[in-house]
C-alpha cells in the first residue's frame, strides 16, 4: 500500500498548506442553516412539536436530532464527494493527472489514499458542526458506541464508493460544477437527510434505496438517536456495505475508459 | 446614452452566444432549484400537522399554499442567485485576461456592469419563469387585488435583482477571488431573506439583517401582491425600503468602479488575474 | 531480442468532438488520422530523433508509447512487451518528460514531488533517498530541495518536471520538447544528461524545435508529416537527401561592367539562379543559388575579371530546409485530395 500511504501524505501535506475554506464554509453553512432552519420552524411554526405521523415515518420523535442527524451526514457526503470524486479532475486541470497515469501505480490505492485524507479532516469538520448545533440547543442522546462506529465505516464504504463513478463521468466530461451540485441535490431529495423517504413518491423512495447514503442514513440514526445494538441495523448495514462495493467495482471498471478520454480531449485540445 | 446602450446590447449578445442552452443553464436555473424546492417542502412537513397552526401560520394549514410560498421564494431567489453565478463567469473574464481589454475600451464601466447582469438575467432566468408562471397558474395559487399588481411584482423582483448585480460585478473589479461569491451569498442569502421561512418566524436579529438585502424585501412585495392579493397600499413600506436600497447600491456601484479602477491602474493588479 | 520500442503501422484517429451530442450526426467527413500508419524503431543506448512541422503526430506518437494513449490500430513494443496489453509493466520502464512546467505538485516541495513520485514507481525504499538527492543535483535544484514549487520560477519547474521524469531510472525517455522555454546553461546541461544516459544504455526518443539540438544528439532522425513517415537517417544524410541549394552572397567594392558579365556568365554555364541587387552602402551584391557550393569559382571568376571582394557569405542547407522540403512535400498531395 505505498501508493496509498504516499496520496494520503501527500495530500494531508497539501491540505495543511492550503486549506480549502471556501468548500469548507460551502459545505457547513448548508448543515448549520439547515439545523437553524429545522429549529425556527420547530419553535415558531410547530409551536415545540411535530406531528404523529413523523414518529411513524422516521422511527423517531425527536425532530430536531433526525435533522441533525441528517445534515451532518449530508455535510460528511458532500465533503467526501468533493474531495475524493474531484481528485481526479483536479489533478487535470492543474496538469498532473497524466503524470500520475504514466506511473505504473494503480487507481484503487490512489483512491483510497485521498478517502482516507478526506475521512480524517472531514471527521475533524464534522465536530463543528455537531459544536454549532449544542451552542444552538439540540441535545443528542448517547449512542450505541459499537453501532455508530460500525455506521461511520459503512457510510465512508458508501461514500468512497459512489464516488468513484462520479469521478469517471467528471473527468470523462471534463465538468465537476454540474455533476457534483446535480448529486448533492438528488441526494439531498431522495436519501432522506432531512425527512423520512416515506413522504416521497414510490418511485424517488426506490431511487433513494439504490443510494447507499439511504441505508447508512438509517444506520446512522439508529446509533445515535436511540442507541440500537448492532444486530438490530445488521441488514442496512450489509445492504450500504454491499451497494457501496457495488459501485465501486463499477467505477473501477469505467476509470480506465475515463481516463484515457480524458487524455484525449487534453490532447486534441 | 446611446453608446452605453450598445454596450448593454453587445454585451447581452456575448451572454447570450456564451450561455444559451448550456447545460449549466438548465440544470443550476431549473433543475437543481426544484429538487431544493421538493426537499425544503418535505423537511417543513413535520411541522405542519401540529395543533393550533391554523393559527400561528395560516398559510401552512393548506399545502397548496405552502408550496406557492416556497416555490415563490425559491423563484425570486433563483433572480438573485443568477447574478451571483453571472458574476462568477465575470470573475472567470478577469482570469482570462479579457477583462483587461473590456477596460481598454472607453465603453462605460457603469454600462458594463449593468449589461453584464440584465444580460445574464435575462438569458437564465426566462426559462424559470415561463416555468413559475405554468405552474402558478395551473396550480391556481395566484390571488391578485389588481392586474397592475404583477407589474409591480415584476418591477420590484427584476430591478433591485439588475442593481443587485452589478454591484456584485464593481466588487470583482476589487478582489480576484470569486469564490466568496458562491460561499458568502449562497446559503446566507435564502437564510436571511426568508426563502425558506416566513419572517415571523426568525429572531428579530436576522430579521435586521436580512432587510438590508433587496431580496428580502423584494419577496414580501412579490408574496404580498401575487399570492395574498394585497393591494399596492400595503406594499409602500417595503417598495420605499427596496427603492431605498437600489439607490443605495447604485451609488455604491459607481463609486466602487471608480475606486476599483483608479487602484487596479496604480497597482497593475487587473492583469495579475 | 533487441532491446528497442518497434512500432508497426501505428494509427491514431482522434474522435470527433465538434458535434453536440444530441444533433445526429451528419454526413461529416471522418477525421483525419493524427498518426497514419508509423513504423518505427527506437534501439536502446542511442537517441533517436522525431521532427515534424507543428500537428504532423510527433506528441501524439509519443503520448501512444508512453501508454496515456491507446492506438485506434496497429501495434508496438517495448522490448517485446505489448504497449495494450503490457501497458503496466511498460510504465515501469518508460517515462516521459514534456516542455512546459505542469507535471509537478504546486504545494509540495522539490524533494516532496520526487518522494511521491517514487512512491507510485515503487522505487525501492533504501533507493529512493539517494536517487532524489542525485537527481536534485542533476537538475540544479539541490538549494531549492525543500522550497515549494508554487514559489519556482518557470524553468526551475521545468527541472524538477526532468527530475521526476527520471526517477524510475527508465529504460526508454520519451522527451517532447524538453528544453522549451529552459535558459541556454540548463538546456545545454540537459542535453548533455541526455547523451549520457543514452551512452549509459537509454533508449531516447526526442521531438524538438531547436534543430542543433537534434542535430547535436540523434544518431538517427526520423521525419514526418501528417501522421506518415516521409524519411529517415542521420541528420547528416537528410540534409543530403533534400539536395537543398547552397547560398553564396557576395559583395563587391565598386560596380563594374566585366565583374558582372562574369557573375551572369558562370550563372549561366553552371544553371545557378542568381539575383542582382546592391547593399545598404550601394555596392553591387550578387546571390547565387546552386546544389553545390560554388563560392570558390565566383571568387576565381570575380578577381580574374578585376572585381574586387568585399564580403563573401555562403549558407549550406540546413537540417531545418531538409524537414521543411519534405514536409511540404509530403503535404503536397493532402492539399489535392482535400
Amino acid at each position: 500500500m505505498p501508493v496509498a500511504w504516499a496520496t494520503l501524505k501527500r495530500n494531508w501535506l497539501v491540505m495543511q498548506r492550503a486549506y480549502p475554506w471556501t468548500y469548507f464554509i460551502g459545505t457547513l453553512a448548508p448543515g448549520v442553516f439547515t439545523v437553524v432552519l429545522a429549529l425556527l420552524s420547530y419553535e415558531a411554526i410547530g409551536g415545540g412539536r411535530v406531528s404523529d405521523w413523523f414518529r411513524g415515518a422516521s422511527g423517531t420523535p425527536d425532530y430536531l436530532g433526525y435533522v441533525t442527524v441528517g445534515a451532518a451526514a449530508l455535510m460528511f457526503t458532500t465533503r467526501m464527494v468533493l474531495w475524493v470524486a474531484k481528485a481526479q479532475i483536479t489533478e487535470q486541470r492543474e496538469g498532473t493527472l497524466e503524470s500520475q497515469l504514466l506511473t505504473p501505480a494503480r487507481r484503487l490505492p490512489y483512491l483510497l489514499g485521498v478517502s482516507l485524507q478526506a475521512f480524517l479532516t472531514s471527521l475533524l469538520e464534522l465536530t463543528c458542526l455537531f459544536g454549532t448545533a449544542l451552542l444552538l440547543g439540540v441535545r443528542l442522546p448517547a449512542p450505541d458506541p459499537v453501532t455508530l462506529a460500525a455506521g461511520v465505516l459503512a457510510a465512508l464504504v458508501a461514500v468512497v464508493g459512489l464516488s468513484i463513478p462520479v469521478s469517471a463521468i467528471m473527468i470523462a466530461a471534463g465538468e465537476a460544477h454540474i455533476t457534483q451540485n446535480t448529486l448533492f441535490c438528488l441526494i439531498g431529495l431522495v436519501c432522506g437527510f432531512t425527512f423520512p423517504p416515506a413522504l416521497l413518491p414510490a418511485p424517488l423512495t426506490w431511487l433513494g434505496e439504490l443510494l447507499p447514503a439511504t441505508s447508512a442514513l438509517r444506520v446512522l440514526r439508529a446509533a445515535s438517536l436511540h442507541a440500537a445494538p448492532l444486530g438490530e441495523v445488521a441488514a442496512d448495514l450489509l445492504l450500504c456495505l454491499g451497494l457501496g462495493v457495488a459501485y465501486a467495482a463499477v467505477g473501477l471498471l469505467f476509470l480506465p475508459h475515463a481516463e484515457r478520454r480524458a487524455v484525449i480531449r487534453g490532447a486534441s485540445a | 446614452m446611446r453608446h452605453a446602450l450598445r454596450v448593454i446590447a453587445a454585451e447581452a449578445l456575448k451572454q447570450h452566444r456564451r450561455s444559451f442552452g448550456r447545460p449549466l443553464v438548465v440544470a443550476s436555473m431549473l433543475l437543481w432549484p426544484v429538487l431544493q424546492l421538493a426537499a425544503t417542502y418535505y423537511t417543513m412537513l413535520p411541522v405542519l400537522d401540529t395543533p393550533g397552526i391554523a393559527s400561528r401560520w395560516p398559510d401552512a394549514a393548506q399545502p397548496a399554499r405552502l408550496l406557492a410560498f416556497l416555490a415563490a421564494g425559491a423563484f425570486a431567489y433563483l433572480f438573485y442567485f443568477s447574478l451571483v453565478q453571472s458574476a462568477w463567469h465575470f470573475s472567470f473574464e478577469r482570469i482570462s485576461g479579457t477583462i483587461e481589454l473590456l477596460f481598454l475600451s472607453p465603453a462605460s464601466r457603469l454600462a458594463l456592469v449593468f449589461a453584464n447582469g440584465t444580460g445574464a438575467l435575462v438569458q437564465n432566468t426566462w426559462l424559470a419563469g415561463c416555468f413559475a408562471v405554468a405552474a402558478a397558474s395551473a396550480g391556481g395559487a395566484l390571488h391578485v387585488a389588481h392586474p397592475g399588481m404583477y407589474a409591480v411584482a415584476a418591477l420590484a423582483l427584476v430591478v433591485p435583482a439588475i442593481v443587485w448585480g452589478a454591484f456584485l460585478n464593481s466588487l470583482l473589479v476589487f478582489s480576484r477571488d470569486s469564490a466568496f461569491l458562491y460561499t458568502l451569498l449562497d446559503d446566507p442569502l435564502w437564510f436571511v431573506s426568508g426563502v425558506r421561512l416566513p419572517l415571523f418566524a426568525m429572531p428579530l436579529a436576522i430579521k435586521a439583517v436580512g432587510l438590508a438585502f433587496p431580496l428580502t424585501s423584494s419577496l414580501i412585495v412579490l408574496r404580498g401582491a401575487l399570492l395574498d392579493a394585497q393591494p399596492l397600499s400595503a406594499l409602500l413600506e417595503p417598495l420605499a425600503l427596496l427603492t431605498g436600497l437600489c439607490a443605495l447600491l447604485f451609488a455604491a456601484t459607481a463609486a466602487l468602479l471608480r475606486l476599483g479602477e483608479a487602484r487596479a491602474q496604480r497597482t497593475g493588479s487587473m492583469q495579475l488575474y | 531480442m533487441t532491446r528497442a520500442i518497434v512500432t508497426h503501422d501505428l494509427v491514431k484517429v482522434y474522435p470527433r468532438r465538434d458535434r453536440p451530442w444530441w444533433r445526429p450526426a451528419g454526413k461529416r467527413p471522418p477525421a483525419a488520422p493524427a498518426v497514419d500508419g508509423l513504423s518505427l524503431t527506437i534501439p536502446a543506448g542511442q537517441v533517436t530523433g522525431l521532427l515534424g512541422l507543428n500537428g504532423a503526430g510527433k506528441t501524439t506518437t509519443i503520448r501512444m508509447l508512453s501508454t496515456l494513449l491507446r492506438p485506434t490500430t496497429g501495434s508496438a513494443t517495448v522490448d517485446g512487451l505489448d504497449l495494450v496489453r503490457d501497458a503496466r509493466e511498460i510504465r515501469r520502464r518508460i517515462n516521459m518528460i514534456a516542455g512546459g512546467e505542469r507535471m509537478v505538485y504546486a504545494r509540495l516541495t522539490a524533494r516532496e514531488n520526487l518522494w511521491y513520485f517514487g512512491q507510485l514507481y515503487d522505487v525501492p525504499r533504501a533507493r529512493l533517498t539517494a536517487r532524489i538527492d542525485e537527481l536534485l543535483a542533476l537538475v540544479g535544484l539541490s538549494h531549492a530541495a525543500d522550497q515549494r514549487v508554487e514559489q519556482f520560477s518557470k524553468g526551475m519547474r521545468q527541472r524538477l518536471s526532468i527530475a521526476r521524469g527520471l526517477i524510475n531510472e527508465p529504460s526508454y525517455l520519451l522527451l517532447d520538447e524538453p528544453t522549451l522555454g529552459l535558459d541556454a546553461p540548463i538546456a545545454r546541461d540537459l542535453r548533455a544528461v541526455v547523451a549520457e544516459l543514452a551512452r549509459g544504455g537509454v533508449g531516447v526518443l526526442l521531438t524538438s524545435h531547436y534543430l542543433a539540438e537534434v542535430e547535436q544528439l540523434c544518431a538517427e532522425v526520423h521525419v514526418i508529416a501528417a501522421g506518415r513517415l516521409v524519411a529517415r537517417g542521420t541528420p547528416a544524410e537528410l540534409t543530403a537527401l533534400t539536395e537543398r541549394q547552397h547560398t553564396v552572397e557576395i559583395t563587391l567594392a565598386a560596380a563594374g561592367a566585366s565583374a558582372d558579365q562574369a557573375v551572369q556568365a558562370l550563372a549561366a554555364r553552371t544553371g545557378a539562379q542568381v539575383t542582382a541587387d546592391t547593399d545598404e552602402q550601394l555596392r553591387p551584391r550578387y546571390v547565387l543559388r546552386h546544389r553545390h557550393d560554388l563560392a570558390g569559382d565566383l571568387a576565381t571568376t570575380v578577381v580574374a575579371a578585376g572585381g574586387a571582394i568585399v564580403r563573401l557569405e555562403v549558407t549550406p542547407p540546413t537540417l531545418e530546409d531538409a524537414i521543411l522540403a519534405l514536409a511540404d512535400g509530403a503535404r503536397q498531395p493532402e492539399a489535392v485530395a482535400a
